[in-house]
């Protein structure tokens, strides 16, 4: 269980490096495949809760260091409305709540049945992409969702699902070189199966 | 709630506090940590991003390269015979100015760089440069190309000799601006998410009856400690009145899909 857990934490780490090296599609209206926010919300579905919110916090605080722009600068009588930015840290907020909606359907993932999480982890991009962008306006002060913002979370949304079997399935092969059963009722219904 | 759940909870929620209430010096600490730690990972990744680029375009563009590499001989030819016929001139009009003790014309002093990765965020528009400290480049530095303006310095990577230019088309680079052929200034930024195919850039703070039409070219006042004046920002695409003022919206002179080559103003003789 400790091994797996510090499993998924340095693999999350990993996504971060891969994550730089991620290009925008720009024949599919920019989208991105989010490879953090994706093995995120897959871990987050075959762990526990305080394993969770440790992924989260890591995945929130790193994303945040990499993003944050610095303070605007210039003479302040010219820019007399300095752009607020949105503060550090709002993104562990972002991963905790993505997180618990994935632990969610922790139940059906037990029983086997991750295709369920690894459609629930597009919607989940989709959300925390919408709540980015609603943060974002509410800061700016001045909401206006263009349908190109709209088609850009979609694809990012779907792009990113895409590639969640290919996470699962990873976390499946980590699991079983640690020992660890993250499907522990479908484990026991093969056993039950198994013992008729 | 399970004891060890909620004890989670309280660290998870105490850890964001903590990192709610970060100052913007301990930001770009934590940043710079960040960078740090990810430079053996980014310097070999942007090499062979840089290689992989250069070799794509190479292959797709060596039948066009042969022709314009002929092309461009020619030309290069015709321009020293004027390069010298304009050193010629260049050295007579110094001593003229000399002689008439004249200022001395504006000038740029700045530093090439290439644009060697994209930022993987969604919502920020950031790049980064391979020109920095070595080169004298500094944060809150201008970054123009032979098109326009692109941006400013963000962010300098310590030993790295890298920097982050955070690009116009961000509202967060905000550049006093100014249209030409009319009294009209503003400020324009550029805005997130909310562009449909070419990104525009909102020129604000105009006043309400401002007379500007479809076409005319937008510069930098040169006001505000940061950008240099008469960069060319971009060209008027619509105009929005309003009750209080009035805004335009700029189509960028600069394509930024297409970023290659761009200068850090290191320095801009008054």
């Amino acid at each position: 269980m400790i091994r797996y857990s510090s499993i998924t934490i340095f693999l999350l780490l990993a996504a971060f490096v891969v994550q730089q090296f991620l290009p925008a599609f720009t024949g599919v209206h920019d989208s991105r495949i989010l490879l953090v926010q994706l093995v995120f919300l897959c871990s987050a579905v075959t762990v526990g809760q305080p394993t969770m919110l440790t992924l989260a916090f890591i995945g929130g605080f790193l994303w945040d260091a990499q993003s944050a722009l610095g303070p605007h600068g210039g003479d302040p009588e010219v820019y007399t409305q300095q752009v607020e930015s949105v503060r550090f840290g709002y993104s562990i907020l972002l991963f905790g709540g993505m997180g618990f909606l994935m632990q969610g359907i922790q139940p059906l993932f037990k029983q086997g049945k991750w295709h369920f999480s690894a459609m629930l982890s597009g919607i989940a991009i989709f959300l925390y992409l919408a709540a980015e962008y609603t943060i974002i306006t509410f800061v700016r002060g001045d909401f206006s969702l263009s349908k190109a913002t709209v088609i850009q979370m979609l694809f990012t949304s779907l792009l990113t699902m895409v590639f969640s079997p290919l996470v699962f399935w990873l976390l499946f092969l980590i699991a079983k070189l640690c020992d660890h059963s993250i499907k522990p009722e479908a484990g026991r219904k093969r056993s039950r199966a198994q013992s008729l | 709630m399970k004891p060890l759940n909620l004890i989670a909870l309280l660290l998870f929620l105490g850890g964001a506090v903590w990192a709610f209430t970060r100052s913007e010096p301990a930001v770009r600490e934590i940043q710079s940590a960040y960078y740090s730690a990810m430079a053996p990972f980014l310097k070999s990744g942007s090499k062979m991003e840089t290689s992989a680029r250069a070799f794509l375009k190479e292959t797709k563009h060596s039948k066009e390269l042969e022709v314009e590499v002929g092309a461009l001989r020619g030309e290069v030819g015709r321009l020293q015979i004027i390069e010298s016929r304009y050193r010629d001139l260049e050295r007579e009009n110094v001593q003229l100015r000399q002689a008439l003790a004249f200022k001395k014309a504006t000038n740029f002093d700045v530093v090439a760089a290439q644009v060697i990765r994209r930022h993987p965020t969604t919502w920020w528009q950031t790049v980064d440069i391979d020109a920095g400290q070595e080169q004298r480049v500094g944060t809150q530095l201008a970054v123009v190309s032979n098109e326009g303006l692109v941006g400013k310095i963000d962010r300098i990577y310590e030993k790295q000799n890298r920097s982050s230019v955070l690009l116009l088309t961000d509202e967060k680079c905000q550049v006093s601006a100014r249209v030409e052929g009319s009294p009209e200034v503003g400020i324009l930024s550029g805005q997130r998410g909310r562009f449909e195919v070419t990104p525009l850039l909102r020129l604000r703070f105009l006043s309400t009856n401002a007379a500007l039409r479809t076409g005319q070219r937008v510069f930098t006042t040169g006001r505000g400690g940061i950008f240099q004046p008469n960069i060319l920002l971009g060209t008027i695409d619509s105009v929005e009145k309003g009750p209080l003022d009035s805004e335009a919206l700029v189509k960028p002179a600069v394509n930024f899909a297409d970023l290659g080559t761009v200068f850090v103003v290191i320095s801009a003789a008054p």
